[in-house]
């Protein structure tokens, strides 16, 4: 049998090229997903965790410094090196740049395998006077910074230090944000660092992450927190994107649904090749093959399709990958670069396509041995007619549908996508068994409407449509997959897009924030920024000194609620006080025992003020009414300014944050500037990334239906082949056949994508509320018009679909027709 | 026996060239080109009286299928012409064609006659509404009633036996009123009782209602209710009898060395 099974291989490539490339296809969106999945997380640890990936234990204490085990710790014989990580911030002047800007200093590790600086150019600073800054500083290797460094008191000692290296952060996301230095840990502490209050630990050689953990956490106090460096790499990522699963989560339901789509092509592709070959299998019978033997090689023929195509489709998927990852990653931040191509994608690849394609063939090869020997001598048997949906896949369908939608209903309503997502499965499960209940008296009812319309073509597409329930089901299910994931997508796309955005704009609320040192910012600096072509409003924060309750002083910031709100993107999260309110985060309100609603006094110049207080969750100064706090403290300083810019686009707002940074360094030069904007700006292109990754690996979702569709019925042209003779013998001409098909093709296809676009838009809205809802809060957006676009279009592939197998059934002589009968 | 055979070619006798119903003439089909071309007609020129029975007859592979495809318009002739009463099929284009057997050729085919999601009423009424016609009710009734099928309408076809099934492609053939009713094989698949029914409707509506018929069979006592039989030997004619029996078609044949 197996000569005969590669004869037919040969013989039958091109009848399988529509079967291998739905497993292609199919394995190529699985491997797709893996790779981008693994790419993207490791992308973010390399980027965010950069400094933890490599060691082998992270130390980290809340409060007290680690300074003293630094020597304890070197002793042991587990650990090869160990980094203290010493950080400050000064404010520097860059030569030929007006004014100074605010930098973040961090030690550099002396042991060269806890280095992970990455240099674009020069080298990393070997002594105290030298500096490694990045792009963002706006220096070039060899100019003399003159840096201004703070200590407690608030006086500024200036030193010099000479720029050795420019640091190439990628795509951390908050590498925009400001600039940063890196220096020797001695240069570290003159400018007045203290700590450290991390440590990163390499491990000796020969001994493992485990032993060095082990020992390290051994010889620490209790109270700090020991990590492996993924560990500690994962917590940075996380802390950054909110939380990093979200993103797995996301790839991981696109994943699952790929292999069930598969599964279901795969399984339509083969019984439509075996339909096709009744005759032939019969032969082989006739000439003594056992049923057996018939099986096994249809198997056999399943499993080297399946094996060759899952083939291609890894080395499809990876290169799919690639591509996403470079179009993707050239112009965005995060969170690919590279490919990471793991082992388990590939193994995970060829298994799935391997045995999605074997199992889907089982059906199909059990169809097969009954053919009877007979059927090679007689005529073709008359199309199978009225084959009655069973009871036991109504009750397994409802089985699975019912308990799966009340599983994935839950799942959303308590936000957690790992019970929503198997909930998901098993109700689309259901839905597609049900469908064959389902979608042909849904059809019979649209064909006798579209028979009123298209006349006696119609009328018999409608009929034809109906006659095989299980057919029909299986088209339309082909399609129903691609419309359900399409539109499932696109509302969930639209609902990811609404609630990052708006969580972006909560989370980060100001374009620009000028902040001084001390309350000293010149009274005129909020209109000369105004007057900025980049910027659209700006709004000024005072800062003054009142006494608390307890006398001691207390520093507060002073904002005009209507002012500011204008130049804020968003006010959710940013708590604004009225005249008679004060704005105290978490900490304030523990140290004065006060919660929401109660009233604090406050006093200053003689006068006091009781004020009602919100606490908020943000980290910020204590924050009164602009009026409260002049009354309060008589005189006030200029503290902060917020800044609006007017583009929205996110390169003119990296220069409008340039533009503004510039400005300041000339009035102010203690100011620091801070663009959030560059933060949200990074934030919001990480999820177009993802979008786009998406919307790829979809579109070839539908053209997975697309093949289902033709599929089925080039099946139907073949089985209907005298049928269509006879009704071309009766005077049906050419163009009414292909009209017949075409009606079939639009009712089937039309039906399925209305369906299709009602449970995939719930799917959507339903997936988008249990995966973001461990993001943030939900907001829920369909887009109506991306929505109809999808029936149309859908509908229109079925009818293009029907394109070839109509022209092939119109070619047919009608003598040739009645005459294979 | 036989009478001499029609040899003029290009043009049938003046006689039958009025009343025919529908005519051949220097008919060729070959499959196939040089050393392996294979000649199902080869030559043939024959008529068919309008209002009369007639039968073609001959062994397998004599070409008797192929002439009843080209005389309907459902297969093209190498060469020749074919007139089905004035209008010359050759010259047609597929629609025309498709339009023509509409209306003016009825079928009844040996097996797989009747859609099978269609009842019996519409299969009936198929071809008319195929060119957006309503059929006259009247006629309608009496072509029902004639094949007994009143209580049957609204059966499906796998609810109908044989029998029934061929009678339904009866109606639908007679009720457009067309020239000529072709049969191929119509008792091909059936019991001798039932075959024997078909054929007496057959018979019955050239009596009664002067149908023109012309059936394909390889059955003797089938060419027997006809009033003309035809034979066909390797894709030429070979004889031709009038008032035919079971007994002399036999001989007939006999004498082709089938």
């Amino acid at each position: 049998m197996r000569t005969v099974v590669l004869a037919q291989l040969r013989t039958h490539a091109a009848r399988l090229i529509a079967s291998t490339l739905a497993v292609v296809i199919a394995v190529g969106f699985v491997v797709a997903t893996l790779v981008l999945n693994e790419t993207s997380r490791s992308t973010v640890l390399d980027t965010v965790g950069a400094r933890y990936v490599d060691a082998a234990a992270v130390v980290t204490s809340e409060g007290g410094s680690l300074a003293g085990d630094v020597a304890t710790l070197e002793e042991l014989s587990s650990v090869g090196a160990v980094a203290a990580a010493y950080e400050t911030s000064v404010s520097a002047a860059v030569p030929g740049r007006p004014g100074s800007q605010y930098l973040s200093v961090q030690s550099i590790a002396d042991a060269p395998q806890l280095r992970w600086e990455q240099l674009s150019s020069g080298r990393l600073p070997t002594g105290t006077g030298e500096v490694a800054v990045t792009d963002r500083a706006r220096a070039e290797v060899g100019d003399v910074l003159t840096v201004s460094a703070y200590d407690a008191g608030g006086q500024a000692t200036t030193s010099e230090a000479t720029v050795t290296g420019i640091v190439d952060l990628r795509g951390d996301p908050e590498a925009g944000l400001y600039a940063r230095g890196f220096v020797t840990e001695a240069q570290a502490r003159d400018w007045g660092a203290t700590g450290p209050l991390e440590l990163r630990i390499a491990a000796g050689p020969g001994f493992g992450t485990d032993e060095v953990v082990a020992d390290v956490t051994a010889a620490v106090p209790g109270d700090v927190a020991v990590r492996t460096g993924e560990e500690q790499a994962e917590k940075a990522a996380a802390a950054l994107m909110g939380n990093a699963t979200a993103l797995a989560s996301v790839l991981l339901v696109f994943g699952t649904i790929a292999v069930v789509v598969a599964g279901l092509v795969i399984a339509n592709t083969f019984a439509v090749l075996l339909a096709q070959r009744t005759r032939e299998l019969a032969l082989l019978r006739c000439v003594g093959a056992t049923a057996r033997q018939v099986r096994r090689s249809v198997l056999g023929e399943a499993l080297a399709t399946g094996l060759v195509s899952s083939a291609v489709g890894v080395a499809a998927g990876i290169g799919l990958a690639a591509l996403i990852s470079a179009v993707a990653g050239s112009n965005s931040a995060i969170p690919l670069s590279g490919v990471a191509v793991p082992l388990y994608a590939v193994l995970a690849g060829m298994l799935v396509g391997t045995v999605v394609t074997v199992l889907a063939a089982l059906a199909p090869a059990r169809a097969a041995t009954k053919v009877a020997p007979l059927a090679a001598l007689r005529p073709v048997d008359p199309a199978p007619l009225r084959s009655r949906p069973g009871v036991l896949r109504l009750v397994l369908g409802l089985l699975l549908a019912v308990p799966g939608t009340a599983l994935m209903v839950g799942g959303a309503v308590i936000q957690e996508v790992l019970v929503a997502l198997p909930g998901g499965v098993l109700s689309f499960l259901g839905i597609v068994l049900l469908s064959q209940r389902a979608v042909p008296p849904v059809v019979a009812a649209a064909g006798r409407l579209a028979g009123r319309l298209g006349g006696v073509p119609a009328r018999l597409a409608a009929g034809n449509a109906t006659r095989n329930p299980r057919r029909t089901a299986a088209t339309a299910t082909a399609l129903l997959i691609g419309v359900t994931l399409t539109s499932a997508f696109v509302v969930g796309a639209a609902s990811t897009r609404a609630t990052a955005t708006a969580g972006l704009d909560a989370e980060f609320p100001t374009d620009v924030v000028v902040q001084s040192w001390s309350d000293d910012l010149p009274t005129s600096l909020p209109g000369t920024l105004a007057d900025l072509d980049q910027v659209a409003r700006t709004a000024p924060v005072t800062g003054a000194d009142v006494t608390d309750p307890l006398g001691d002083p207390f520093y507060a910031h002073g904002v005009d609620a209507a002012a500011a709100s204008t130049v804020l993107r968003s006010t959710d999260e940013m708590l604004l006080p009225r005249p008679g309110e004060v704005v105290l985060p978490e900490w304030a309100g523990e140290a004065y025992s006060v919660k929401d609603g109660d009233t604090l006094t406050l006093t200053g110049e003689g006068r006091s003020l009781p004020l009602r207080v919100l606490i908020t969750g943000e980290d910020q100064a204590p924050l009164l009414d602009a009026g409260d706090l002049r009354s309060l403290a008589g005189d006030t300083g200029l503290a902060e300014v917020w800044v609006m810019l007017s583009e929205t686009d996110p390169d003119a707002q990296v220069a409008g944050v340039d533009e503004v940074t510039d400005l300041v360094g000339e009035v102010a030069p203690d100011a620091q500037v801070t663009g959030l904007v560059t933060m949200r700006i990074e934030l919001d292109e990480i999820l177009d990334v993802l979008l786009l990754v998406v919307t790829g690996l979809l579109a070839v979702a539908v053209v997975i239906a697309l093949i289902g569709v033709g599929n089925t019925l080039a099946l139907s042209v073949v089985e209907r082949r005298q049928e269509n003779g006879l009704l071309r013998a009766l005077g049906l001409t050419r163009g009414q056949l292909r009209g017949l098909l075409a009606w079939e093709a639009v009712l089937v296809a039309g039906v399925a994508s209305a369906l299709g676009v009602v449970v995939g838009g719930s799917y959507g809205l339903i997936g988008a509320a249990s995966v973001l809802g461990e993001v943030g809060d939900i907001v829920l957006d369909v887009p109506w018009l991306q929505v109809g676009a999808i029936v149309v279009v859908a509908t229109l592939a079925g009818l293009l679909a029907s394109v070839l197998p109509a022209r092939r059934a119109a070619r047919t002589s009608p003598v040739a027709a009645i005459a294979a009968a | 026996m036989s009478v001499p055979l029609m040899t003029v070619p290009g043009e049938p006798p003046a006689a039958a060239r009025t009343s025919a119903a529908v005519r051949a003439a220097g008919l060729r089909k070959t499959y196939g080109t040089g050393e392996t071309a294979v000649h199902a007609l080869a030559g043939v020129d024959v008529a068919f009286a309008a209002g009369e029975f007639t039968a073609i007859m001959g062994p397998s592979g004599s070409g008797k299928s192929t002439l009843m495809h080209c005389l309907a318009g459902l297969d093209t002739a190498t060469a020749g012409e074919v007139w089905l009463g004035d209008t010359p099929l050759t010259s047609l284009r597929d629609d025309q064609l498709t339009t023509l057997r509409r209306k003016r050729i009825g079928f009844v085919f040996q097996s797989f006659n009747l859609l099978p999601v269609l009842d019996a009423r519409e299969n009936i009424v198929l071809p008319m509404q195929l060119g957006g016609l309503r059929p006259d009710p009247a006629w309608f009734d009496a072509v029902v009633a004639r094949l007994g099928l009143r209580e049957r309408l609204g059966h499906r076809p796998h609810e109908l036996s044989g029998g029934q099934q061929q009678r339904v492609a009866i109606a639908r053939a007679l009720l457009p009123r067309p020239d000529v009713v072709f049969a191929d094989e119509p008792t091909g698949n059936l019991d001798s009782r039932s075959g024997a029914e078909v054929l007496g409707l057959l018979r019955s509506s050239v009596k009664e209602t002067g149908q023109t018929v012309v059936m394909v069979t390889h059955d003797p006592s089938a060419a027997a209710y006809a009033d003309r039989v035809v034979l066909l030997a390797d894709g030429r004619l070979a004889g031709d009898l009038a008032d035919p029996t079971a007994e002399s078609v036999l001989d007939a044949l006999r004498g082709l060395g089938a």
